[in-house]
């Protein structure tokens, strides 16, 4: 990956971090306390099945990107880092396909 | 039934406290809202970081401001009761609303239109269905009794009252929490400002009658009621007559009227209001709701419970009533709070002091 991968990369996790906070009400943490590869669910940030379903709409309103297949893409919704991925991918085969 | 407890938010914070002081200070006046780009309105609204119970605020990050202001209101009826354990004891919660959650609603369907039906958010959904501020409560203060949200125009909380009473007569619950909560939002404002009377300097006028100025408001109040009796307890609620004629009754020592201009001309209150009987109307320190029904049943619970008659925060009085223009120190035995609906129909609940 490139320097301009990386910064876009960068650049995406960033705006996803605001966007879990404004969006899923996140109180008391704020976009920049959100690290990179901290799990979204149970443990880490503590999101659930309902948040699962509000990122499916982040991603779909802000990244026009639809997750068809939830049950079998539980990978994607591990981390910043695994999201930020699975949207940079995602662009990157849009724009190759184009 | 009795008022054990009572809770509440509104414009000026937070608990009954703040609803004492708001009574002893008389009128504010409110803020200025735009809700459109070339509208502006006055609007009395709820500061929801005025909610103090942050632990309660914590078990709901995804409620809209409804039933945030619900579950503030009713946890605070419940803190008050001096009830320690709710474990064990049937309680139930009925939510009154002309409105509910409007203001989510129109967000869903303004998602609908910006986003499609596939991108609308299940969060907004699942706040915008009208039992979601009854529920909240329910979740949040860990109460498994029956639930229930009543929503009528005018009368809502009055139809709460005798839906609360028939539960109780029927040891369905030992106690209700029993309340009401309406949202202000821009469409509100829009069509009260289009069909009724804005008024032009942030007053309402309650005893104008005609023509009649609005001010929407904000805001939740919760009882918590039943037929036992505690030390604590506010008043009993004697009666509620509710499109029905009134039973004849005693000489009341001072009549609330609901008077806050959603009805255009508000001649009809005339009608129930007698020289010889102080009126007072409250609607000036919390605004213009069509269940506002329940902030002044407080304002009369209060009165009771303190010994206290709390002056009419705006007196303009063309029409020269008897109004409580006072805050005196009173020994009161009956209130009567009355509302009008658009129809004319007339609903009273009657207060008495705690014997």
């Amino acid at each position: 990956m490139g320097t301009e991968g990386v910064q876009d990369l960068a650049r995406i996790r960033k705006t996803l971090k605001e966007l879990l906070v404004k969006d899923l009400s996140l109180e008391d943490i704020t976009p920049e306390e959100i690290k990179d590869d901290e799990v979204l669910f149970g443990e880490g940030l503590g999101l659930d099945s309902l948040d699962a379903v509000e990122i499916v709409v982040i991603l779909q309103r802000n990244f026009g990107l639809d997750v068809k297949d939830m049950e079998n893409r539980k990978d994607i919704f591990y981390s910043i880092d695994s999201l930020a991925r699975y949207v940079f991918e995602s662009r990157k085969d849009s724009v190759s396909d184009g | 039934m009795n008022i054990i407890s009572a809770g509440m938010v509104f414009t000026r914070g937070s608990g009954i406290g703040s609803f004492e002081n708001a009574l002893h200070e008389g009128w504010r006046i409110p803020g200025e809202v735009e809700y459109s780009k070339s509208n502006k309105s006055f609007a009395y609204q709820f500061d929801q970081t005025t909610i103090r119970d942050k632990a309660v605020l914590k078990k709901m990050r995804r409620a809209d401001k409804l039933s945030k202001m619900a579950v503030a209101a009713a946890s605070e009826a419940l803190g008050n009761s001096g009830i320690d354990d709710i474990r064990g004891k049937n309680i139930g919660i009925i939510t009154a609303t002309a409105l509910g959650a409007q203001v989510t609603t129109f967000s869903f369907l303004d998602d609908i239109i910006e986003y499609g039906e596939s991108s609308v958010s299940p969060t907004t959904f699942s706040n915008s269905v009208h039992n979601a501020a009854a529920s909240y409560i329910s979740m949040v203060l860990g109460i498994r009794g029956p639930v229930m949200t009543v929503t009528r125009f005018f009368f809502s909380f009055q139809s709460a009252l005798q839906l609360a009473q028939s539960w109780l007569n029927e040891s369905r619950c030992e106690f209700i929490l029993v309340g009401a909560v309406e949202q202000y939002g821009d469409v509100l404002a829009y069509i009260q400002d289009t069909k009724l009377n804005a008024s032009p300097d942030g007053r309402i006028l309650p005893f104008n009658l005609n023509p009649a100025y609005q001010v929407p408001g904000e805001g939740s109040v919760f009882f918590l009621v039943s037929n036992k009796d505690t030390d604590t307890a506010l008043c009993n609620i004697e009666d509620v007559y509710l499109d029905t004629y009134e039973k004849e009754s005693e000489k009341p020592d001072v009549n609330i009227i609901d008077t806050d201009g959603l009805l255009k001309d508000e001649s009809v209150y005339a009608e129930s209001l007698s020289p010889d009987i102080p009126t007072a109307a409250y609607s000036p320190v919390f605004g213009s709701m069509m269940s506002g029904s329940a902030f002044n049943c407080l304002a009369g619970a209060l009165m009771l419970r303190n010994r206290m008659l709390y002056a009419s925060p705006v007196q303009d009085n063309p029409h020269g009533l008897n109004i409580v223009d006072r805050t005196v120190s009173r020994d009161i035995e009956l209130i009567r709070c009355i509302r009008y609906n658009c129809y004319e129909n007339k609903a009273v609940i009657c207060l008495r002091k705690k014997q």
